[in-house]
Parts: C-alpha cells; structure tokens; sequence
C-alpha cells in the first residue's frame, strides 16, 4: 500500500514551519529524507488563503521532504496550488480534521495513526503524521516468512538502507554518514560508523548487534543515543542495544 | 576496447586535475590512444595544467551544442604522441551537460579509437561530477588524508554505485581504485594526517597508489606541463608507478615510508 506522510499546517509562517520541521527531521532523519508529502491544510480553515505555496513548496525541498499534493484546499485556493506544481487531494482522502487531532485511522487510508513518536513531539505550527504500514485491516496476508534483508556491500555516506517489515543483516562497514533502518532488529557484522535505527514503526523488542560501535546515531523505536552521549567503554566494541525503561541502553555482546 | 575512467573525489582541491593530467600524459606515453576531458565547466583548468590553453577554440560544450565538430575542438598534446585533450567551456550554465549529450560525445570518442577516456570531474557530489561519473566503467577516487576528504569519497564511492549508467541498467559495477594524495609520511608520523592504512579501513577499496605531498606539483602545473614529463622528481616516480600499475604491471608500493614495511607489506607483499 501506499503511504505518505501528512503534514498538518497550524500556521502560514513559513519561517516557522521550516524550523519545527527541521527539529523533527533531526530527530527522526529515515523517517522523512525525501519523503512524499501530503500537506493538509484543513486545520488553517480561511488562514490558509495568506499562503504561498511556491514558497512553502520551496520551504518544503529545503527540508529534502518532497510535497506532492495538498488536501483539504479551500476552492479559491486551487489554482493557486496546482500552479505550485502540487495536486488537489479530494476527499474522502482526509475527512476534514477534528480539533486539529491526528487524522483518523478509519477514513484516512493514506495517514494512519501516527508513530508515537510523531505524537511526541508535536509542534506548534504543524504536525507530521509518519506513513505507517498497512494496517491490521487491509493488511495482505502475511507472507510465508522471506528471511532478514541481507546487504554485503558497504553502506556508503548518503546511502539509506530500509527493510521494511524486517529485520536487515549487514555483512560490511555502515560508514559514517550512511544509515540504516529496519522495522526489525539490524545486525552489522561490520564496524557500525553511521546511523542505525532499530523498530522504526514502533516494535519495542527490537534490537541492534554490531560489532564495532563507532556509530554517529543509534535508535529503536523512537528513542535515541547520539555519539557524543556513547559511553567510552563501548567505543569500537560489539554491542547490543535495546530499550529498557523507553530508553536506550547498550551492552557488550 | 576502450576504456572511460573518472577521476573524482568529493572533496575539491584534492589533486583531481593533476590526477587527470598526469595519468593521461602517462598512459599516452606507453603509446595507448588517450583523450582527458574537463567536465568543470565554468573553470578549465585541465588545459591550463597541461599547457595548452592557448590552442582553445572550441570546447565540450560547443560540441554537445552541435557548435563544433569533435575533431575541431580536441586538442592534440604537442608533446606527447597519442595524447588529446577536450576542454571545458567557460559558460557560466551549470546545466550545459546533459546525459544525452554527454552519451553521444563519449561514443564519438570510442568510434574514433581512443583507448582510454579519462574524465576530469568537478569537486562535489552535485550533477556536474554525477555527469563525470555517469559513463564511467571505472573510476579512480583521489583521496587527501584527512577525514573530510575521505568522508566525501565514500559518499562519491556510494554514488557511483548508484547513479551511473551501469548501475543504472544493472550492468557490472564500476571498478574503484583509491588514490591517495598529498601524503606527507612526516605528518602521519605526528599523527597530523591519516594513514594510508587508515584510509583504506575506511574506504575499503583497492590502493591504487600514493602520491606524495610535493613542491614540483605547482611548480610544473605553472609550467603547463604534467610533472609525470621530468622523472627526476618524486611526484613523476609515483604517478609513473601508478599508470603501469593501472596497465597491469606489479610495483611496490612507495612513498609511505614509515607504513610501508608493516601495514603494505602484509596487505600487498
Ligand atoms: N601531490 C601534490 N603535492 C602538492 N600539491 C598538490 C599535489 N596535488 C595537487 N596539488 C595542488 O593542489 C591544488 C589542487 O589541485 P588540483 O587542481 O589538481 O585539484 P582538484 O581536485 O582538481 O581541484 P578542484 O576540485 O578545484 O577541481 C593545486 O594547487 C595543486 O598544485
Ligand atoms: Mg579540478
């Protein structure tokens, strides 16, 4: 299934809008480097017509987000956003919003509930429901069981790995810069110098092995260590890290 | 065969151009028919570093703008035989390169029996080096010791395995040689620069060669002519190393000094 993430604007300042985004991007970079998004203005009601959306599309690219259409457009406000370059998304895509909430699981195929993370860490002036998976409802029969996503190849600075629904084995070093992601566990049989996030939708047992911790950024299920915050015992060791208490926590293998 | 190899890197100022210029002059000398192309545009200084900027008429651009002719806008090296160079042009419009432009240069080049097409690339990861790259069936990444440097070739390093026309159309992968420039065995041994060994932890690509920090590189870049053409010089010893090594010759690796008998003599002895 499709997914994008939403974003719920609460406010035209686009100086604004841009800062919280960029607090929210740092915080979860997989979750939104170059993602499609849907940017709902059903919270602005008429507020929505002091809006340029060039600029708010341009605000939006800076962020390395990708707005692919607009939900929720007043009709004056149409051609305005189809000369921007973005689409008109028609109901009954997005119900019109309750109370500036997370958009509903029931009537929103493309926004499901968002990651608890999402929740936390709501902004003033927009906020950002991630893109899920399926959910339990329309979700295809489980496939007989394919095996982890298995990479051999260095992960290189730039490069993003996801496996999606599953676990990700990597044989090689994950260089700094580079990240990898699963909605699994992530094992590095290798030097671990990038970023690592381990249930990126949200599973709480997940876990990251890796052989040399030198990593920039760990994370599982939202919640993160940054390298400053590693402790020196656990440089260049393999490690395992998992959540305890909703918080990070590494041990040596 | 011929064979189109970028020089590239990331970083700029890591000795791309010189790389380019050296190694062209080299492997036109062991009589391998070359062209060295500057895909900086807006700069040129490959013709400048090999000494014929004068002789500048027509440019890449032109000829992808159906300007030129191929043949009107290579220049032939006047001092080595085999040797061609075709300059970048000066036009401010990044976007002067395009895929299909580009494309048809470079198939033009290999109708016209050039051995080895050697790519000058811009600094960057941007479109101007993804354009060096695109074509590429091998690339030698020039790398300064020093973590910012290497930093970037990793990131060219994940580029070119993603965003050229063999990865593209899921051809072989572009073969990688690391090429370490600007060395000073001094500074590594004060802990001031990386090692060779150190570099290659991180990049783990092939050494293709080490090139030692040197004053005869500007002093033979203000002459115009390649320092490889005086091979009294320790700059022309490694590049010399590095084009039959690059044509399959084994040398020992040199210029590492202190490194050379631990670290190289386990990998490469
Ligand atoms: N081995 C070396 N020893 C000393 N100086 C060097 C060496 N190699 C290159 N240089 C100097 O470094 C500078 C940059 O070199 P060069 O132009 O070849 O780099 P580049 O990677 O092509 O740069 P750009 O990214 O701007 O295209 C020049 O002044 C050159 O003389
Ligand atoms: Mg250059």
């Amino acid at each position: 299934m499709a997914s994008l993430t939403v974003l719920r604007l609460r406010s035209t300042d686009l100086a604004l809008i841009e800062r919280q985004l960029r607090v929210k991007i740092a915080q979860l970079p997989h979750l939104f480097l170059d993602a499609p998004v849907l940017v709902d203005l059903g919270a602005l009601g008429d507020g929505a017509a002091a809006l340029v959306f060039g600029d708010l599309v341009r605000a939006l690219r800076s962020c390395k987000l990708v707005p692919v259409a607009v939900a929720n457009v007043p009709d004056g406000l149409r051609g305005a956003v189809t000369d921007a370059g973005l689409g008109v998304w028609q109901p009954p895509a997005l119900g019109r919003t309750r109370g500036g909430g997370s958009p509903d699981a029931a009537d929103a195929p493309a926004a499901e509930t968002p990651a608890p993370e999402a929740q936390a860490t709501e902004t003033a002036s927009a906020d950002v429901a991630l893109p899920t998976g399926p959910s339990a409802a329309v979700a295809p029969p489980r496939a007989p069981h394919a095996g982890p996503m298995v990479v051999s190849k260095p992960v290189r600075g730039g490069q993003i790995v996801y496996a999606q629904n599953n676990d990700l084995v990597v044989l090689a070093p994950v260089n700094s810069g580079a990240q990898v992601i699963a909605d699994g566990h992530v094992h590095i049989y290798a030097p671990l110098r990038g970023r690592a996030v381990a249930g990126a939708q949200g599973l709480a047992g997940a876990r990251i092995f890796c052989q040399k911790l030198e990593a920039e950024l760990v994370a599982i299920s939202g919640a993160y260590i940054m390298a400053e915050e590693i402790p020196a015992q656990f440089h260049g060791r393999a490690v395992q890290i998992f959540l305890e208490g909703g918080e990070c926590r590494i041990a040596a293998l | 065969m011929s064979k189109v190899v970028v020089i590239t890197s990331g970083k700029g100022g890591v000795g791309k151009t010189t790389t380019s210029a050296n190694i062209a002059t080299g492997i036109a000398q062991q009589g391998k028919k070359t062209v060295a192309i500057d895909f900086d545009v807006g700069l040129r200084n490959l013709d400048l570093v090999m000494g014929c900027e004068r002789r500048v008429v027509y440019d890449f651009v032109n000829v992808i703008r159906n300007e030129a002719k191929l043949q009107q806008a290579l220049i032939r090296d006047k001092r080595v035989e085999n040797l061609y160079i075709l300059p970048a042009s000066q036009t401010r419009d990044k976007d002067a390169l395009d895929p299909e432009g580009v494309g048809r240069v470079i198939e033009e080049l290999k109708q016209m029996g050039f051995e080895y097409i050697i790519c000058d690339s811009p600094a960057g990861i941007e479109k101007g080096a993804q354009m060096a790259m695109y074509f590429a069936d091998e690339a030698i990444v020039v790398t300064n010791p020093e973590v910012s440097s290497v930093r970037d070739s990793d990131r060219v390093l994940g580029l070119l395995a993603a965003k050229t026309s063999r990865a593209e159309l899921g051809g072989p992968a572009i073969r990688t040689h690391l090429l370490l420039t600007r060395y000073s065995p001094l500074m590594v041994k004060r802990g001031e620069m990386l090692s060779v060994g150190d570099v290659l932890e991180l990049l783990g690509i092939p050494l293709l060669g080490v090139i030692p920090e040197s004053k005869a590189v500007l002093q033979s870049s203000n002459k115009g002519a390649p320092a490889i053409l005086d091979e009294t010089t320790d700059v022309a010893q490694a590049y010399l190393d590095v084009v039959f090594r690059y044509l399959g010759q084994e040398r020992q690796h040199r210029f590492i000094e202190e490194e050379k008998r631990s670290f190289l003599g386990r990998l490469f002895g």
